[in-house]
């Protein structure tokens, strides 16, 4: 029961180390003390997963009937899976990118927190567990945001911090209600307000859930709370930039899976106004994301708004609260992850070997690093949702779900808006490819260099790149995997 | 009648002679006279505490030989035995954390007093917090005032004598209306202890006879004791009074000297005048509205200042508006949920205090944030100590701030009426905490290239850095484990009436 706990203090303490210890002063030491750490602490996930499933670990009682405790079911194996690989994969890759950086011990002290905190927020049993850690996540990727420190730094952290706040605010709002309306906090498949309930405080019970979702919504980037993360995403190192786009985000979505589907429940808010609000939002996020990274010259800022827009597909999923859809979701959460972890990691190897950041300046960078490019452009196509990648299968599962679940006029209006997105999808991620491949005659009469960048860099492009195609080609076991999850839920 | 319940009159007596016989010593022995004053008050009301919950009930005690209409009475139960503890635990902390200070910023031959003072305080706290009688009550208050103007005023500089003569003028103000509204009640019923005025007022209150004076006297004593705990239109002294006094007075002003004003404006509404017909009156809805606009315009003040400590200050402004909302609810949740932010503010308070001084000691004595730019490198402890009181005043969960806040979410939902602007006030309030608390809490921990201000190591503030780490010790305990001591609130409360 215990290896719940360690999985999540062994990263926590190891990063509380880093920061407070002076030793370590050897660089090599130092990547050596973190890679050990880092691999230390995937080990104890996943032997707390494959050991602690189905059990339940209460720590203390925050007060009388707010325990903190930890459970590890369905929905966390799959995020915290998610968490470790893109973790280790971006870890790797700023061995080789923070060497022009400053203050790295700091980085990596934070890094192993911000991991320990997520593997907590997919093990947190109960609402105000989960409460707790969304706040300490907040508090503990900030300094990523900051690393770079100046004014644009502490101005995008500062921006971050707020939207957040407001919105855990928000959501703790719906907790004290819940502590009061609801049969528990604990998270339970299927809801824990019951039908006596329900009908009594139908019209209150309703409000609060959607300022939960607009809340925990803040973290996932959902329209109107989404301007933060084109701010703060970018102003971070490549591969902070990286997990913040592909797993910190994904708590937002965590959050909205634990409180749509364990603490309302289906039968609640189906048919309700709430999933229709909640459904015109995401979809209008959908097209504005992808319409706001259509026009965004700098790489970095458009990939961030491209994750406005794709986490917006995962959010569209579960509000249809179809099956099909739902599975759609879980399976983008994945897809996604490596897809913009990969993006990111690409974005940052053009960074550290030329400094360029504005996809203009991008002309013949296929010519000097055609690997690194090789492996955007097939993320690209994985994002954009062409077949076999694996965002072809989870857009999809999407649309399927849409297209069969009674929620009127959504049903195609959905898919038609996911289907133009995808088309705005090819629209901004590509010119860096026809750029980048086809610089035309003139581009560099010299002939090209080559600035491919190292193999620690590269290698953990690669693996990220393979997952999201081998998600697209034997998706079969993943979605059985997903399909018995949501029967319970649904 | 049992030695034990002897002992919350001995602690009163025994900081008063302490204070009169510290009058004619030097420094150092006043000093040990404090400290030794302090902790063993504290372990008298721990004493009494555990006796008051093991007979489950409180008791009344009586003062000489005199019977009940015209004695002066004492009154214990477990809230008061306790708070009596939590006062002494903040005292002595704060003053240890600033000691150093003390020293630097008093006049040589000064010192003494300083320590006489405290001893004078911490009687006018005690007889506060323990009174059964209103004239009582009046009296400590002014010796209360009287005290407290001395601490902020023994640190000579212009500013502190300006910012004593204002606290002194706005004070004298709120113990006159308290004492008007005293007399008034006198009239009224004829009584100064607070169990028979309650008969009294119980019988106006049914019979429907003075109802006019009886509220205007409600109004005289609840305005009485919030201007001089600062609620929110009347916090026009405080700013300057915690902001230029020397530390441990800044702390040990804005954590007890205000909670014991407002202790005993809560004594008044369960003893004296009852809480039906308090709820009833008018006045919890006047209360309500000024702390929601304290939560706010006090945040926004804050936010708009220059100078940490006096940023620090405008944010009691606003935590002491917190208070007045869970008292303005008129529920046994929203007073439980008050009691507790006393605690947990004045925590966290002189926490914020003693650690700012850490940070401007390492950046030239400078206030400015601008000079705090990286403080937190150069002094460690004081960094992560004022990390941890700005997390809990945000109300970041494991911290005490975070229990508060839930306690007075918690009461507002059992509220209907004030259940929307409670909550969505907080909710701005929360923000605008955050805004403030989080802007300084980057900025101390942004690294600079120029060294202009040297650091300091453990070695040459051991005893602060302690004093630090007990103070995060008690914010964390508070927040992790706050359910003993709600229920003991709750119990405590219930002793009241």
């Amino acid at each position: 029961m215990y290896y719940m706990l360690y999985a999540i203090c062994f990263p926590v303490l190891t990063g509380l180390f880093l920061l407070v210890f002076r030793g370590l002063k050897n660089r090599k030491s130092l990547l050596l003390f973190t890679a050990a750490a880092l691999a230390g602490a995937s080990a104890l996930v996943v032997l707390a997963l494959c050991l602690g499933q189905g059990g339940m670990l209460t720590l203390f009682n925050l007060t009388e009937r707010l325990p903190v405790m930890f459970k590890v079911d369905g929905v966390s194996v799959v995020f915290s899976v998610m968490t470790v690989i893109v973790f280790l994969c971006a870890g790797f890759f700023s061995f080789s990118y923070m060497e022009h950086e400053q203050n790295e011990k700091r980085y990596y002290g934070y890094y192993l927190i911000v991991f320990g905190v997520l593997i907590a927020l997919c093990f947190a049993g109960n609402l105000i567990t989960f409460y707790m850690f969304f706040e300490a996540l907040t508090l503990a990727s900030l300094p990523l945001v900051l690393h770079k420190g100046g004014r644009e730094a502490v101005m995008a952290g500062l921006k971050y911090l707020f939207y957040s706040l407001s919105g855990a605010y928000s959501a703790l709002f719906g907790l004290y209600f819940i502590e009061r309306y609801g049969n528990t906090l604990t998270f339970s498949p299927g809801g824990v307000i019951s039908a006596e309930m329900a009908a009594k405080y139908n019209g209150l019970l309703l409000g609060i859930a959607f300022a939960m979702l607009i809340g925990f919504g803040v973290k996932a980037g959902m329209f109107p709370m989404h301007a933060w993360l084109p701010t703060a995403h970018p102003v971070a190192p490549a591969p902070a930039s990286a997990v913040l786009s592909a797993v910190i985000v994904k708590a937002g979505v965590l959050a909205v899976v634990r409180v749509v589907y364990y603490i309302f429940g289906v039968s609640f808010l189906g048919g309700s106004w709430v999933q229709y609000a909640w459904m015109s939002l995401t979809l209008a996020t959908v097209f504005m994301g992808s319409m706001l990274a259509y026009r965004e010259p700098v790489l970095k800022k458009r990939l961030a708004y491209s994750t406005v827009s794709q986490l917006s597909y995962i959010l569209f999923g579960l509000s249809v609260m179809d099956k099909e859809a739902v599975t759609g979701s879980l399976l983008h959460v994945l897809c996604h992850s490596f897809i913009k972890a990969a993006l990111f990691l690409c974005a940052g190897g053009i960074i550290f070997r030329t400094g360029k950041t504005r996809v203009e300046e991008l002309r013949g960078i296929g010519k000097e690093m055609p690997a690194t490019i090789w492996c955007y452009t097939i993320a690209s196509l994985g994002l954009i949702g062409i077949p076999p990648m694996g965002g072809f299968v989870s857009k999809w599962y999407l649309a399927v779900g849409a297209l069969g679940a009674g929620i009127s006029w959504f049903s195609w209006i959905g898919p038609v808006v996911l289907l133009v997105s995808a088309l705005l999808t090819a629209g901004y991620l590509l010119p860096v490819v026809v750029l980048g491949f086809f610089p035309g005659e003139d581009a560099c009469p010299g002939g090209w260099e080559k600035k491919e960048p190292s193999l620690l860099m590269r290698i953990p492009i690669f693996v990220l790149t393979l997952l999201s195609v081998v998600a697209g080609l034997f998706p079969g076991p993943v979605v059985d995997y997903l399909s018995r999850i949501i029967e319970k839920i649904i | 009648m049992e030695t034990v319940q002897n002992f919350p009159a001995i602690s009163i007596l025994l900081c008063l002679f302490a204070g009169i016989i510290s009058s004619g010593l030097k420094r150092k022995a006043a000093r040990w006279v404090n400290i030794l004053l302090v902790v063993a008050v504290a372990f008298l009301s721990i004493y009494t505490l555990g006796y008051v919950l093991a007979t489950g009930a409180s008791y009344v005690y009586v003062m000489g030989k005199f019977p009940a209409p015209w004695g002066n009475e004492i009154r214990v139960g477990a809230l008061e035995a306790f708070t009596a503890f939590f006062f002494c635990v903040i005292m002595l902390l704060s003053l240890e954390g600033g000691r150093k200070k003390l020293a630097d910023e008093l006049e040589e031959g000064k010192t003494y007093l300083y320590y006489v003072l405290s001893d004078l305080l911490l009687s006018s706290l005690l007889a506060l917090v323990y009174t059964n009688d209103l004239f009582t009550a009046y009296v400590f208050v002014e010796i209360n005032t009287i005290a407290a103007c001395g601490l902020i005023m023994i640190r000579q500089n212009g500013r502190t004598i300006k910012a004593s003569a204002r606290y002194m003028i706005m004070s004298l103000l709120g113990s006159g209306l308290l004492l008007l509204g005293i007399c008034m009640l006198y009239d009224l019923t004829g009584h100064l202890l607070m169990g028979n005025i309650r008969e009294q007022v119980g019988i106006l209150s049914v019979t429907g006879e003075y109802h006019i004076p009886l509220l205007v006297t409600i109004a005289l004593m609840s305005v009485g004791l919030a201007i001089k705990s600062a609620l929110f239109p009347f916090h026009g002294w405080l700013t300057d009074a915690y902001g230029y006094s020397t530390v441990s007075s800044a702390a040990i002003l804005s954590s007890l000297v205000s909670k014991g004003y407002i202790f005993l404006l809560i004594k008044i509404i369960y003893r004296v005048i009852g809480t039906e017909v308090f709820n009833e009156s008018k006045i919890i809805n006047i209360l309500f509205v000024f702390g929601l606009m304290g939560m706010i315009f006090g945040s926004l003040s804050a936010i708009r200042e220059n100078d940490v400590r006096r940023m620090i200050s405008f944010s009691s402004v606003a935590q002491i508006g917190y208070i007045y909302m869970g008292i303005g609810m008129g529920t046994k949740a929203g007073m439980e949920a008050s009691v507790f932010h006393i605690l947990s503010h004045a925590a966290t308070k002189s926490l914020l205090f003693i650690a700012a001084i850490g940070l401007t000691d390492v950046s030239g004595g400078s206030r400015k944030f601008i000079d705090l730019t990286g403080a937190a490198f150069r002094n460690k402890w004081a960094g992560v100590a004022f990390t941890v009181g700005s997390l809990s005043m945000v109300g970041v969960p494991m911290f005490s701030g975070f229990v508060s806040k839930l306690l007075f979410a918690q009461a507002a939902v059992q509220n209907e009426i004030k259940m929307l602007p409670a909550l969505i006030v907080l909710g701005i309030s929360t923000i605008l905490n955050a805004i403030y608390f989080m802007k300084t809490v980057i900025r101390i921990y942004t690294p600079v290239e120029d060294l202009k201000y040297e650091s300091i190591t453990f070695k040459n503030m051991r005893m602060y850095a302690v004093t630090l780490v007990l103070f995060i010790i008690l914010n964390v305990f508070l927040g992790v484990s706050s359910q003993p001591v709600v229920d003991l609130i709750g119990q405590g409360l219930a002793m009241f009436s």
